[in-house]
Order: structure tokens, then C-alpha cells, then sequence
């Protein structure tokens, strides 16, 4: 770890640099690469562009650095430095030995744990267009491989054809009437206040930061798949490539430096908002006061942070067969997918079997 | 590593495959045939005594075996270290995984030195064959007597490891039913009633799983087989599978009527398993196959003690209870979280989470369990069972030496092996010390 480049200004060669001292400082040095390589490279070791090794009075001036500064830059006091590339985010930023986090016992956060800000999102589903762009954004930003997302918008049909004598739909069987309602439906990782996805991780690899966001240490994540099946709102899932789970971070890496997340950035609409609950002035606090706003499974006590605006309540949260849900991201095996390619019976059609 | 194309372009998926549901069918046979081997060690049904060691080590090498179920499943295996040194109790139940299954195997390995060491002293005199006496005289630690005293404390010792271990054996495949009982993001796991079905339908599939292990060793080596022990073995299969059949209909009821059941609880179970791809595994399988059918095979003591009645019967409960794991683990994965839509489950034949690496771990069990048949003297029970391949042994002169004077005396160092002609006359005795050299005889 004390090898990578991360103090904030590189030191000039110093002079008179003894052959025994230098000798000694290299073999430090190519001991910590080593161990740094064998302990902390498990999986971003590929990802992890070679840096040039520091010299010995480099070396020197590093230790006396990390020394009298803190090793890391944390989210509250960030000591961001461009040479610290994204590469070496797990290890600085995100380094979970150093956040205030918890695996457990979520009631802390804001009172033994020390809460400035308190993420969320607003998701006001009247503005969306389903255009997917955050979808893409998403991707883009945070390498999501194929087939996998973190965030996904769900088109929902609600409604059903209404026999009606006047109706505009002439069948064999009656004239109908439509009053089916499509809607798009963005979702993301809830960042539960109380997420049972933390609690069920046998090797404490998955934490809540103190400013309400979810993670997971990727060096950790040991990939047996609890916190998948715990999640109730399939947030997470297993990264192909890396082979450990995965979900949305709501872009930390990005809310670290004073960006906002991918999905919001990119959204045309403005119907994703994201802000701080804790200041009273934000967006999402004044959204959330003035606009009725519903949240995602309510009866399963996890306290989403994501809110809906002028959601279809019984859609997500009861799974009715009056309702359909088709992913964008369908899987070809399914149901779903046999519906939409005319290979299966639509719901209505099955004489109330399903 | 699993294929990338395993998680196809679907958005959600069984993440849990074939090696999960083989996971609590391993470990119920662990806690089920432990069960077995207690009903003779600590709840005094002698005449399954024979039948406990073989229970034993079915139990043991299982025991091994299971975890590489899990370990096989989990995406970054080399990390596993992370469970002791990370171990997130008491939140998580899977952290504790690896305290519940280390005291297991240390409650084992004390029970199974307790039920072999006389059996080990008796093979430490073997003098053809060195390195197995040598290799018995180790696994008794040192301790050779072969009088009442010496079994009598070895009876002890198993007493209190079977009592102990019944718990821990119930830990073992409880704490599995209870992280799917608890789950309650999936509407179909998430039940009080999981846990409980599971450990009953362990001790379902432990007594048909000893059943047809007794069955295999009595054609391997020949032995008649007790229909007494058949009888008795089927009784308590017949009992653990009512209470299995009354658990699944009270899950049935409680799942499957609109009336009783949550909206999604019922929406899905009726989708899966009434009109669903789950029909066949649930109804015909598990319930029928399973539970039923046996339930009316071994109706009678006479078709309890037919050998090929409850041959088959034993093989169609493991299946039965094989199929339940699977509609446990796959119907709630394919119950969607999010969305209207069935997920797809598929059954995959080789590599990553497959029938091949299950096999594997099956294979793995098997082997492990004729490592420990050749280390553990076994057979001893077997003995008073007339072998078909061996001409029956002749009582030789030297019969006197198994005097009943002999039994009280403690043996303080061992005694000279005795030779081929003479062990073979153990059978008609009845005292300890030659029912041991009994052992001898008929465990080469």
C-alpha cells in the first residue's frame, strides 16, 4: 500500500544517499510492492495500471507523510490527489477500515455514528420518459459488464381491457374498452437504512457508510450469494468479470469529489433528484416535503432511501397477475420474454390460471 | 470460475444452484443418519446397536463432504480464510457455519473413538497385519482394555456425544432451514415452518439413507440381513415420515389456499407448483414418491420387514427428500422479486454449479467413507449375522480361553494375537473380549 503514489507532491531526489541505505530502501521498497501485490492486488491487480517505483528518499518522504497525515482520504475530509487514480479508490477512498461504517446495528448511524450527510433519491416517475439513458450512464461510468445492471427502468403495464358495449375494440366476443396505463418505472439500489443485505454478509465485506450509502468491499467478498437472495428488491447481483457481488454505490466514488451519481447526471428529465436529507434546503428535502412520496416493499421494514413520486403503489410491491412488469432487460429464458415475442399467452388469456 | 454466459442476459437469477440444493440433502443425511446411530447409543434401541457404527461413519464422511458443496458454490473460494477471521456473529446466520460444523467434527471424532476404541484395541493385536494394528493401536490413544469396565465407559462417552451431538446435529441443518426460514425477501422461503420441515425430513432421508447403506455392506460382503433390524429401522422411518407428511400439508395448506396465504406467497406457490414448471418435482416426487407411496409400502410389519420392499421405499424417500431440497431452493428462486415473471432455474450438466461437481461431492463422500470402513472396525455388530461366503467357523479346542472368568479381568497389557483358528470360534461366545476378537475374525 505504501508503494502506490499517493502523497500529494512528489519529492525531489534527495543528496547523498548512501549505497547501504539505498540498497536497504529498495529491498523495502520491492517488499512492499510484493506483499502489497500478494495481499491487496487479489482482484484489482488487473485493473491497476504499473506505477514507476519511488526512490528511496522518495520513499523516505512517503513514510514521513503518511506518518503525520492520515493514510487515507476519507469522504468527510477528502485529500484527493490526482495522482490517485480510480484504480486505487477500494484502497483510499472506499477503504472500509477507515469509514465510519456499520455492518450491523444500523440504529447507530446518527447517533453513536456521526451522520453529516444523509444521501438520497427522489425519483419523481411522472417525469420519466424511459429513455434508458441512465441505464447507459450507469454502465459507462461505473464498467457494469454485459448483462448485469445497477440500475434499470421497468416499463409497467397497469389496467385491463374493459368490456364495454361503446368501446372502440371490436372482438368476436364484445366490444372493449382500453384502460391499460403504461408507465416507466426507474429502479436502483434502495440504500435500506435498515438493509438486510449488510446484516445476512457472513465476512462483514458488505457495510452501510455513515452517510446512508451501501457497499461492498470487493476485496472481501468471499461471492456465497447471502446478499443477493437478501436483498428484497434485487439491487444486487454477481459481477461476471469480478466474480463477487455487485450493486449500485449511488456513484460514491463520484460523491466524494462533489459530483452527483451517473444516473442523475445523465437524466433529461430531471426525474431522478439526488441530494442530502440532512440539509433542509436541498432539493430531495423540499421534494420530500412537499410531494406525497412512496417507497419500494414498505411492509418489509428495510427503510428505503429511494423515493417514488406518483408511483403505481400496487404495481412493485404485491406482485398482482393484473399488473405486468416487462424488463428492458428481459431474460430470454423467461416467461416474459416468450410473452413479448408472441410464444407464450399473454396474462389475460389464460382463463385466470396464472 | 463460472461461465459468463451462466448469468445468460437475464436481470435476475438463480443465484443458488444445484450445489445449494445439495447442500441441506448432504447435511440432513449428516443429522439423519446421526439420529440413527443415537437411537441404539442413547435411546436404548438395542437392536439397531449393529447398525450404529456403520450410521456413524455414513455420518462422518458426509459430514466432511458437505462443506464442499458450498465451498464449490462460492464465487471467490480462496477467500474462505475471511469466515474465521471476519466471522460476523451473530448477525449473519451462514458466519456461523464454520463454529457449528469444527464442534461437529470434534464431537465425531470424540464419539467415534469412543465407539471403535475396543474395536481398535482388539486389531492392535493383529500380528499379519502391522501397519493396521499399529494404525488401531493409535486411534485408541493408549487405552487397550477390553473388559465390561473399559466398554462401559466407552458407552458412557458415546452416551454423552450422542446427546450432545443430536443438538449440534439439529444445529448443523437447522441453522441451513433457517437462513432460507428467514429470509424475507423471497416469498416462498421465508416461513417459520422451513426449518423444522428440513430437520424432520433430514431424519427421513438418514433412515433411508443407513437402510440402504446396511442393505449395500450386507451384499458386499455376503452377510444375512436381520429383518428384526429392517422391521425396526422401517417403524421409525414410518413415524419421522408422518410428521414430514404432516409438515408438508400444513405447508401445502398454508402456502397453496388463497384463503390462508399472503397474496404473494400464494400467487407463487400456485404458479410454480400447481400450474408451474415445479409440478411434477412437488407433487409426484416429493409428496408422492416421497412420502405417500412409502407411507402405504411400509403400512404393514410384514412389508416393513420385506428386504425389497423397503429397498425400494428407502431409495424413493432419498429421492423424495432430494426433490424437496430442490423444490425449496429452486421454486423460491424462480418466485421473481421484482417483476410478474418466472425465472429460469436451468439445470446444468458440467463445470461451475452442476450434476458433475455434485457427483463429485458424492464421490468425495463415498471415497471418505471407505477410508474410514478401513480404518474403523466397523462390523463388529455384524457378527452374529451367518456369512453366505465364508464356511461357518469351527468352534476350535482352545475355546476355554473366553472363560467367563476372563471378562472381569482388566487387561493391562496386550495380550498375544490370537491365531486365525482360534478367533474364528468368537461367535458362540457372548463374552466382551471375544465378541472383539469376534471383530477380528470377520474384519479383514
Amino acid at each position: 500500500m505504501a508503494a502506490t503514489p499517493m502523497a500529494p507532491s512528489a519529492p525531489p531526489e534527495a543528496k547523498g544517499v548512501s549505497r547501504r541505505g539505498f540498497l536497504g530502501a529498495m529491498a523495502a521498497v520491492a517488499a512492499a510492492v510484493g506483499s502489497a501485490g500478494l495481499f491487496l492486488g487479489r482482484t484489482a491487480s488487473a485493473a491497476v495500471v504499473p506505477v514507476a517505483r519511488p526512490s528511496a528518499a522518495q520513499m523516505k518522504r512517503l513514510l514521513a507523510y503518511y506518518r503525520t497525515k492520515p493514510r487515507w482520504a476519507s469522504w468527510l475530509v477528502p485529500e484527493l490527489n490526482v495522482d490517485d487514480g480510480w484504480q486505487h479508490w477500494m484502497r483510499t477512498i472506499l477503504n472500509s477500515k477507515n469509514l465510519p461504517i456499520a455492518h450491523d446495528n444500523f440504529s447507530r448511524i446518527g447517533t453513536t455514528i456521526k451522520q453529516t450527510h444523509h444521501w438520497v433519491m427522489v425519483i419523481d416517475e411522472r417525469r420519466c420518459i424511459g429513455c434508458q439513458a441512465c441505464v447507459v450512464a450507469c454502465k459507462d461510468e461505473n464498467n457494469v459488464p454485459v448483462g448485469v445492471f445497477r440500475t434499470w427502468v421497468d416499463v409497467v403495464e397497469t389496467g385491463e381491457m374493459v368490456p364495454d358495449p361503446a368501446g372502440p375494440i371490436v372482438t368476436d366476443v364484445g366490444n372493449y374498452r382500453s384502460e391499460v396505463k403504461r408507465s416507466s418505472m426507474p429502479l436502483i439500489c434502495n440504500h435500506c437504512d435498515h438493509p438486510p443485505c449488510v446484516d445476512v454478509c457472513p465476512v462483514k465485506a458488505t457495510f452501510k457508510r455513515a452517510d446512508g450509502i451501501v457497499m461492498i468491499d470487493y476485496d472481501l467478498c468471499i461471492g456465497c450469494g447471502y446478499c443477493v437472495q437478501a436483498c428484497p428488491y434485487n439491487a444486487r447481483f454477481f459481477n461476471p468479470v469480478q466474480q463477487t457481488a455487485d450493486k449500485c454505490t449511488f456513484c460514491a466514488h463520484r460523491l466524494d469529489r462533489g459530483l452527483l451519481p451517473a444516473c442523475v447526471t445523465s437524466c433529461p428529465t430531471h426525474a431522478r433528484v439526488f441530494g442530502d436529507k440532512n440539509d433542509p434546503t436541498s432539493e430531495v428535502s423540499t421534494l420530500l416535503a412537499t410531494q406525497a412520496t412512496t417507497v419500494l416493499k414498505e411492509d418489509l421494514g428495510t427503510d428505503p432511501q429511494v423515493f417514488y413520486i406518483n408511483r403505481e403503489q400496487e404495481v412493485y410491491d404485491e406482485n398482482s397477475t393484473g399488473n405486468t412488469v416487462y424488463p428492458y432487460s428481459a431474460n430470454l429464458n423467461s416467461t416474459d420474454y416468450a410473452t413479448l415475442s408472441g410464444n407464450a399467452p399473454l396474462p389475460g388469456d389464460t382463463g385466470g390460471q396464472r | 470460475m463460472p461461465p459468463t454466459n451462466y448469468y445468460g442476459s437475464g436481470l435476475e437469477q438463480g443465484v443458488w444452484g444445484l450445489m445449494i440444493v445439495t447442500y441441506p440433502f448432504i447435511s440432513g443425511l449428516v443429522a439423519g443418519s446421526f439420529v440413527v446411530a443415537t437411537l441404539s447409543q442413547l435411546f436404548g434401541r438395542k437392536r439397531l446397536a449393529p447398525l450404529a457404527p456403520l450410521a456413524a461413519l455414513l455420518s462422518f464422511a458426509l459430514l466432511l463432504a458437505a462443506p464442499l458443496t458450498i465451498w464449490g458454490d462460492a464465487r471467490q473460494p480462496s477467500r474462505v480464510y475471511e469466515l474465521i477471521t471476519r466471522m460476523h456473529v451473530p448477525w449473519s446466520p451462514m458466519a456461523l457455519f464454520l463454529l457449528i460444523w469444527i464442534s461437529y467434527v470434534v464431537l465425531m471424532l470424540v464419539e467415534l473413538y469412543a465407539v471403535f476404541r475396543a474395536g481398535n484395541a482388539a486389531r492392535a493385536q493383529w500380528a499379519d497385519q502391522p501397519l493396521r494394528a499399529k494404525l488401531a493401536g493409535l486411534l485408541t490413544l493408549g487405552v487397550r482394555g477390553r473388559d465390561a469396565r473399559s466398554t462401559r465407559r466407552d458407552e458412557r462417552i458415546v452416551r454423552w456425544t450422542a446427546g450432545i451431538g443430536i443438538l449440534i446435529a439439529f444445529l448443523f441443518h437447522g441453522y441451513i432451514g433457517f437462513i432460507f426460514g428467514s429470509m424475507k425477501s423471497r416469498a416462498l422461503w421465508s416461513s417459520p415452518l422451513i426449518p423444522v420441515l428440513f430437520i424432520v425430513s433430514a431424519i427421513v432421508s438418514g433412515i433411508a439413507l443407513v437402510q440402504l447403506a446396511y442393505f449395500a455392506v450386507a451384499k458386499w460382503h455376503g452377510w444375512k440381513i436381520d429383518h428384526e433390524v429392517v422391521a425396526e429401522l422401517n417403524a421409525w422411518l414410518v413415524g419421522a415420515l408422518l410428521l414430514d407428511f404432516y409438515l408438508d400439508m400444513i405447508e401445502l395448506l398454508m402456502s397453496g389456499v388463497r384463503a390462508y396465504a399472503p397474496e404473494e406467497t400464494y400467487e407463487w406457490f400456485s404458479r410454480l407448483y400447481f400450474h408451474g414448471p415445479l409440478f411434477w418435482t412437488y407433487f409426484l416426487f416429493q409428496l408422492g414418491l416421497g412420502v405417500v407411496l412409502p407411507l402405504i409400502a411400509l403400512a404393514t410389519k410384514r412389508w416393513r420387514a420385506s428386504i425389497v420392499n423397503s429397498g425400494v421405499m428407502a431409495f424413493l424417500v432419498l429421492v423424495g427428500v432430494f426433490m424437496m431440497r430442490w423444490n425449496v431452493v429452486a421454486g423460491g428462486q424462480m418466485a421473481s422479486k421484482v417483476t410478474n415473471d418466472i425465472v429460469s432455474f436451468p439445470l446444468v450438466w458440467t463445470g461451475y454449479d452442476s450434476v458433475q461437481t455434485v457427483l463429485g461431492v458424492f464421490g468425495v463422500a463415498f471415497l471418505l467413507f471407505l477410508l474410514f470402513a478401513w480404518i474403523f472396525p466397523w462390523k463388529t455388530g455384524f457378527e452374529h449375522a451367518p456369512t453366505s461366503k465364508a464356511p461357518a467357523p469351527v468352534p476350535p479346542p482352545t475355546l476355554a480361553k473366553t472363560s467367563p472368568a476372563a471378562t472381569s479381568t482388566v487387561v493391562e497389557r496386550p495380550v498375544p494375537a490370537p491365531s486365525s483358528t482360534t478367533m474364528g470360534a468368537s461367535h458362540v461366545s457372548s463374552t466382551v473380549e471375544s465378541q472383539w476378537e469376534g471383530a477380528n475374525s470377520g474384519d479383514r
